[in-house]
C-alpha cells in the first residue's frame, strides 16, 4: 500500500479486465482481488468503476455472465470471456504492446 | 448488436429482475471484502466502515451500472412523466383547463380535416382514380353549355383517340319494380361497352357482362348492387341463378357489384348494357350518354382533351353534318364530383387552423403564468445541480402531456364533430366516405405534437433562461418581459378572433340578405315529387303528352289539390339549359345574338307557382300551335318594350330533339329560378308538358301541410296507371333549402368557431389580468395606501385590457382584409371588406374585452393595504 499506487490510465480498465478473465470466470471482487496480486498491489481498481465497467461489457457480449455457488458457498455473478471478447483483447493487447514500446522508445532517446 | 438489444429489452422489461441481480452482486462484493480486512485482523466494524470507504456510495454505483444499461433516457421520460403527471394532478383546475381548450381545438381541426380528406384530398375510389375524367361534348359559341353524346360518337373516340385505355358512358333510367303495395321505383344505369372496365371494378360476386351481352340481340343480362340483391334474395349467396322481372322480361343477374361501388351514384341498383350497334342507337345527334374515360397513364387532361379534339375535328370531315361543330372538354373526375365544396371546406379548415392556433396561444399564456410562479421551485432544481436541458425536458414534457390528453379528448370532439357533420350535411359529395380511421387519430397526435411544442417550448424556454439568482431574488416583483410577452399572446389571440369573428359576420349578413331575397314565385304548400317514366317511352312523344296530361288533369282532381303542372327542372334550383333562338318578326340586328335561360313547363305551371302574368295567358292544356312565355327581363331586353305576344320564337341549335319553335302567348314577372343567390335572367319557357318522361311534378294544396296529400297522390296516380310508382316527394320549399344548405352549413360552422375563438381569447384576458393583479399586489396595496381611490385602480386594469384588446382588434383588421378576400367569392350581397361588419366585430370584441377586464380589476381594487404590508 502507500505510495506505490498508481490510478488506472483512462481506457485500461476493460484490458485489465479482459486479460484477468482469460483464463477462466470469475466473480466481480475476485477480478479486483487478482489484478491488484499481479501488479504486485501497484493497481488498485477503483471499486466504484469496476461494476459499471463489467456491466458494460456485458451489454457488449464481450462478457457473459452466469450465476454460480462461490468458494464461500454464496452466490455469486460470474463473468467468462466470450469469443468476441477474446478478439477484443487480442486486438488491444497488441496496441498497448505497441504504444508502450513507441512511448519507451521516446523515453529511452539520448 | 443483437446481443445489445436484448441486454436493453432486458433492463427495460425485467427491470425488476435486474435490479435485484445488481443488488445480490454488490451485496456479495460488500461481504467478500469485508471478511477479507476481518481475516486480516480488522474488527467489524473497523471492516464495515473501509469497505464504505472503498466502495463509495453505492446509489452511486448502481446509477452508474444503470448508464451502463443503457437505457437512461427511457428511465429518464418515464420520471419526467411521472413528475408531470404529479404537478398537472397537483393543479386539477389547469390541467382541465387546458385540456378541454385544446381538445375543442384539435378535436374541431381533425373534424374538418377528415372531412377534406374524404372529399377533396383522397382519390376517388377507384383503381388509378387520377386517370379517370368526364368527358362533354360541346359547340363552341353556342348558348348551350354541353350535351350528351351519341352511343356511336362514344365508339368512335373509344377506337380513334390513343390517348385513353377507354371510353365509355352511361345514363340513368328508371325501371318500375311492382311486387308492393303500391309500385317501387328501381334506379338502374345503362352503360356503354368497358363500363366497369374503364372504371376498374370487377363485380364482386359473379363476372361483368361479355361481349355478347353488349351486343344487340345479344343474351340479356343485368349486373344489380349489393344493396339490391341482399332486398330482393337475402345475404345469402346461394349459388342459384336469379331474374329480374321487369315489364314482360326475365333478364338474368349475372353479377353483384360490391356495397362500395356507387357510380354513378349511389341510389343505382340496376346496370344493364346499352348495345352501341343497336339500330336506335345510330343516330349521331342523339344525346343518351355521360361519357367518361381512363386516360393513359402519364397523360394529362389536357392532352387527353386535345387528343380527343383532333379525333373529333377527323370525325367532323367524316360526318360533316352532325359533328363538324362540335369540340370536346376533358375534365377530371374528381373535380367535377367535388366541385363546389371544395372552397367551402378549406375555408373552413383554415377557420379550425385559426382556432387551434388561438387555443394554443391560449394555452402558451396560461403556461407561462404558470410557470412564472414556479420559477422558485425551478430555481433551486437548478442549484441542486440539474441542467438546463432536464429541466427543460421537464417542461416540454408537462406541454407534452397535456397534448396527448387534449388529443384523446380532441378525437372524441372529432368523432361526434362527425357525425353531426355526417347528418347535417348529407347533401356534400362523398360525405359517407368520411369515416374515422387511423388518419384521424394520427393527424390529431400530429397537431397535438405541434400544438405542445408551439405552446410548451416558448413558455419553457422563457422560464429556463433566467439565472438562479434572478429566481430567487424574485419575490414578489414581476419581471416585465414576461408580462410583455403575455400581453403580445392575449394580443395575438384577439387578432385571429377578430379575423374569424369577421369572415362570421361576412357570411351572416351574406346569408341573411340571401334568405330575404324575393324569389318572384311562391313555394309554399307546393309539392314536388316524380312519376316513374322511361326513356323507351320517347320514340312516341304525342303518347307521353298524353300521358302526362291525362295524370294533371287526374291531380287537378284530387280534393284539397288547388293546382298541378309539370316541368323539366324544379323552380328555384339551378339547371344548366339555355336556349338561343331567332325571333322571326324582329330584324336580325348584326351580330346581336338572343339567349336565354330555359324552361320547359306544362299548363297550370305559372299559376301553380303564383307567377303573375304581365300579359296575354299562360301555357295551354292543348293547344293548337306550340307555345312559349318569356319573362319580363326578356322582354324589356329583346322585345324593346313590346309585349312581343304572337311573335315566333326558332330556337337555333341544329341537334334540337324535338324542334322548339314557338309563338309568344304570354309575359310573366321576373322569377329567381336559376336559385336565390342568381339575379333573374331573360328567360324563355317552352310550353311542353312532357319533354322527359319523368319531369317534376308541382302540386299546390289548398291547405298546410302540403306532405299531407301525398298518400292521396299516391293513391291517385295508382289508379290512373298502376304501373308507375310516385317517388322524390318533397315539398319545394325544402327543395329551395337544399340549394343554400352547404351556405347555412358553412356560415354556422364558421360562427360557432368564431365565437369560441372570442371566448378563448376572452378567457385568455382575463387569466393574464388576473395573474398580473396577484403579481402586483404589493404595488396596489401601496398605491391604495398612498391614497389611491379604488375606482382609479378598476380603471387602471379595465384601461389595459381594454387597449391590449384594441391593439388586436387593430392587428386584426389587417388580417381580416386577407380572409375578406378569401370569402369574396362566397359572399351574396356583402363587400368582402364591408365597414359596417368590421365595426361591428370590433365593437363586440371590445365589450368581450371590458367584461373580461372588470372581475379581475375589481379584484385588485378590494386588495387590503393593510394586510398586504403586512404580509412582509
Amino acid at each position: 500500500m502507500g505510495d506505490e499506487r498508481l490510478d488506472l490510465p483512462q481506457g485500461t480498465l476493460d484490458l485489465l479486465i479482459l486479460r484477468t478473465l482469460s483464463p477462466g470466470p470469475l466473480h466481480g471482487w475476485a477480478i479486483s482481488e487478482r489484478i491488484q496480486q499481479v501488479s504486485r498491489e501497484i493497481l488498485h481498481v477503483p471499486q466504484g468503476s469496476l461494476y459499471p465497467a463489467l456491466h458494460r461489457l456485458e451489454r457488449g457480449g464481450w462478457i457473459s455472465p452466469e450465476w454460480g455457488i462461490s468458494d464461500n458457498n454464496r452466490k455469486a455473478k460470474y463473468y467468462a470471456l466470450t469469443r468476441k471478447g477474446e478478439k477484443r483483447l487480442a486486438a488491444e493487447t497488441r496496441s498497448w504492446r505497441k504504444l508502450t514500446g513507441a512511448v519507451g522508445l521516446i523515453l529511452d532517446m539520448k | 448488436m443483437l446481443t445489445d438489444l436484448r441486454y436493453r429489452l432486458r433492463a427495460l422489461f425485467r427491470r425488476k429482475d435486474v435490479e435485484r441481480e445488481l443488488d445480490d452482486e454488490l451485496r456479495f462484493h460488500i461481504e467478500r471484502q469485508r471478511e477479507t480486512y476481518i481475516a486480516r485482523g480488522m474488527s467489524a466494524e473497523q471492516a464495515a466502515r473501509q469497505v464504505r470507504l472503498d466502495f463509495g456510495v453505492t446509489d452511486a454505483v448502481k446509477d452508474e451500472c444503470r448508464d451502463a444499461w443503457g437505457v437512461r433516457a427511457v428511465d429518464e421520460f418515464a420520471r419526467n412523466v411521472r413528475y408531470a403527471g404529479r404537478s398537472l394532478a397537483k393543479r386539477p383546475s389547469f390541467a382541465i383547463v387546458c385540456v378541454l381548450t385544446l381538445g375543442l381545438g384539435i378535436g374541431a381541426n381533425s373534424a374538418v380535416f377528415s372531412a377534406l380528406n374524404a372529399i377533396v384530398l383522397r382519390p376517388l375510389p377507384f383503381p388509378d382514380a387520377h386517370q379517370l375524367v368526364r368527358i362533354d361534348q360541346y359547340e363552341p359559341g353556342a348558348a348551350r353549355a354541353s350535351t350528351f353524346a351519341a352511343p356511336a360518337r362514344v365508339e368512335d373516340w373509344h377506337r380513334m383517340a390513343s390517348a385513353f385505355r377507354g371510353v365509355t358512358g352511361y345514363f340513368l333510367d328508371d325501371l318500375t319494380e311492382t311486387s308492393g303495395e303500391f309500385p317501387e321505383r328501381v334506379s338502374r344505369a345503362w352503360v356503354a361497352p368497358r363500363f366497369f372496365d374503364v372504371l376498374g371494378v370487377a363485380p364482386a360476386t359473379g363476372r361483368a357482362f361479355t361481349a355478347e351481352e353488349e351486343r344487340f340481340g345479344g343474351p340479356q343480362a343485368a349486373i344489380v348492387s349489393e344493396r339490391f340483391w341482399i332486398r330482393r334474395f337475402g345475404a345469402v349467396d346461394d349459388g342459384r341463378r336469379r331474374t329480374l322481372r321487369i315489364g314482360t322480361q326475365f333478364v338474368p343477374i349475372v353479377g353483384v357489384m360490391p356495397a362500395s361501388f356507387t357510380f354513378p351514384d349511389a341510389g343505382v341498383d340496376v346496370w344493364s348494357p346499352s348495345a352501341p350497334d343497336a339500330p336506335y342507337a345510330q343516330n349521331r345527334q342523339a344525346t343518351w350518354f355521360v361519357t367518361i374515360g381512363r386516360l393513359r397513364s402519364a397523360v394529362t387532361a389536357e392532352a387527353g382533351e386535345a387528343d380527343l379534339n383532333r379525333v373529333q375535328a377527323a370525325l367532323g370531315q367524316q360526318y360533316p353534318a352532325t359533328d363538324a361543330r362540335l369540340a370536346v372538354r376533358v375534365a377530371p373526375l374528381k373535380a367535377l364530383t367535388v366541385g363546389a365544396a371544395t372552397r367551402s371546406l378549406w375555408m373552413l379548415f383554415a377557420a379550425v387552423s385559426l382556432l387551434l392556433m388561438v387555443a394554443c396561444t391560449n394555452i402558451a399564456a396560461l403556461l407561462l403564468a404558470r410557470n412564472a410562479e414556479r420559477r422558485r421551485e425551478i430555481s433551486i432544481r437548478y442549484s441542486l445541480g440539474a441542467s438546463r436541458a432536464r429541466v427543460l425536458g421537464q417542461l416540454l414534457t408537462e406541454a407534452m402531456m397535456l397534448a396527448c390528453l387534449g388529443s384523446a379528448v380532441g378525437v372524441a370532439v372529432a368523432i361526434g364533430g362527425l357525425h353531426v357533420l355526417k347528418t347535417s350535411a348529407s347533401g356534400l359529395p362523398r360525405v359517407d366516405e368520411i369515416r374515422l380511421d387511423a388518419a384521424l387519430v394520427a393527424y390529431s397526435l400530429t397537431c397535438a405534437a405541434g400544438a405542445a411544442l408551439v405552446f410548451g417550448l416558448l413558455p419553457a424556454l422563457r422560464t429556463t433562461g433566467s439565472t438562479i439568482q434572478q429566481g430567487m431574488r424574485q419575490r414578489h416583483t414581476e419581471t416585465p418581459v414576461t408580462t410583455r410577452l403575455q400581453w403580445s399572446l392575449v394580443t395575438i389571440q384577439v387578432a385571429l378572433s377578430v379575423t374569424l369573428l369577421f369572415g362570421a359576420g361576412l357570411l351572416i349578413r351574406s346569408f341573411d340578405r340571401l334568405t330575404r331575397v324575393s324569389l318572384g314565385f311562391d313555394p309554399s304548400r307546393v309539392l314536388t315529387f316524380r312519376i316513374t317514366g322511361n326513356w323507351g317511352e320517347t320514340v312516341d312523344f304525342a303518347a307521353l303528352t298524353r300521358r302526362l296530361n291525362a295524370t294533371l288533369d287526374g291531380l287537378r282532381h284530387v280534393p284539397g289539390v288547388a293546382d298541378a303542372a309539370t316541368s323539366l327542372a324544379t323552380p328555384g334550383v339551378p339547371f344548366d339549359f339555355d336556349s338561343e333562338v331567332r325571333i322571326q318578326e324582329l330584324p336580325p340586328e348584326g351580330n346581336r345574338r338572343i339567349v336565354a335561360s330555359a324552361r320547359v313547363v306544362s299548363s297550370g305551371y305559372f299559376s301553380t307557382l303564383h307567377v303573375p302574368l304581365v300579359a296575354g295567358t299562360g301555357c295551354a292544356d292543348d293547344p293548337p300551335s306550340p307555345g312559349a312565355v318569356v319573362n319580363r327581363s326578356f322582354a324589356r331586353l329583346y322585345l324593346t318594350g313590346a309585349t312581343g305576344l304572337g311573335y315566333h320564337l326558332q330556337e337555333l341549335l341544329p341537334d334540337r330533339r324535338p324542334a322548339m319553335s314557338a309563338t309568344i302567348v304570354g309575359v310573366v314577372e321576373d322569377a329567381r329560378e336559376q336559385g336565390l343567390s342568381e339575379p333573374p335572367r331573360p328567360t324563355i319557357y317552352w310550353c311542353n308538358s312532357a319533354p322527359v318522361p319523368s319531369p317534376v311534378f308541382l302540386v299546390r294544396a289548398q291547405a298546410d301541410p302540403a306532405t299531407a296529400l301525398a298518400d292521396t297522390i299516391r293513391r291517385r296516380v295508382h289508379e290512373i296507371d298502376a304501373g308507375r310508382a310516385v317517388y322524390d316527394v318533397r315539398p319545394l320549399a325544402e327543395r329551395l333549402d337544399d340549394t343554400i344548405a352547404e351556405n347555412r352549413l358553412r356560415t354556422v360552422l364558421l360562427t360557432a368557431f368564431a365565437l369560441i375563438a372570442v371566448s378563448l381569447a376572452g378567457i385568455g384576458l382575463y387569466g393574464t389580468l388576473s395573474y398580473i393583479v396577484t403579481t402586483r399586489r404589493r404595488e396596489i396595496g401601496l398605491r391604495m395606501a398612498l391614497g389611491a381611490l379604488r375606482r382609479e385602480t378598476v380603471l387602471l386594469f379595465v384601461w389595459q385590457g381594454v387597449s391590449v384588446t384594441t391593439a388586436g382588434c387593430i392587428a386584426g383588421v389587417w388580417l381580416s382584409a386577407a380572409a375578406g378576400r378569401g370569402l369574396a367569392g362566397m359572399l351574396y350581397g356583402v363587400s368582402w371588406i364591408d365597414p359596417l361588419t368590421l365595426a361591428g366585430v370590433m365593437a363586440f370584441v371590445i365589450g368581450v374585452g371590458i367584461v373580461a377586464s372588470v372581475w379581475p380589476a375589481v379584484r385588485a381594487a378590494r386588495v387590503d393595504p393593510i394586510q398586504v404590508l403586512r404580509e412582509d
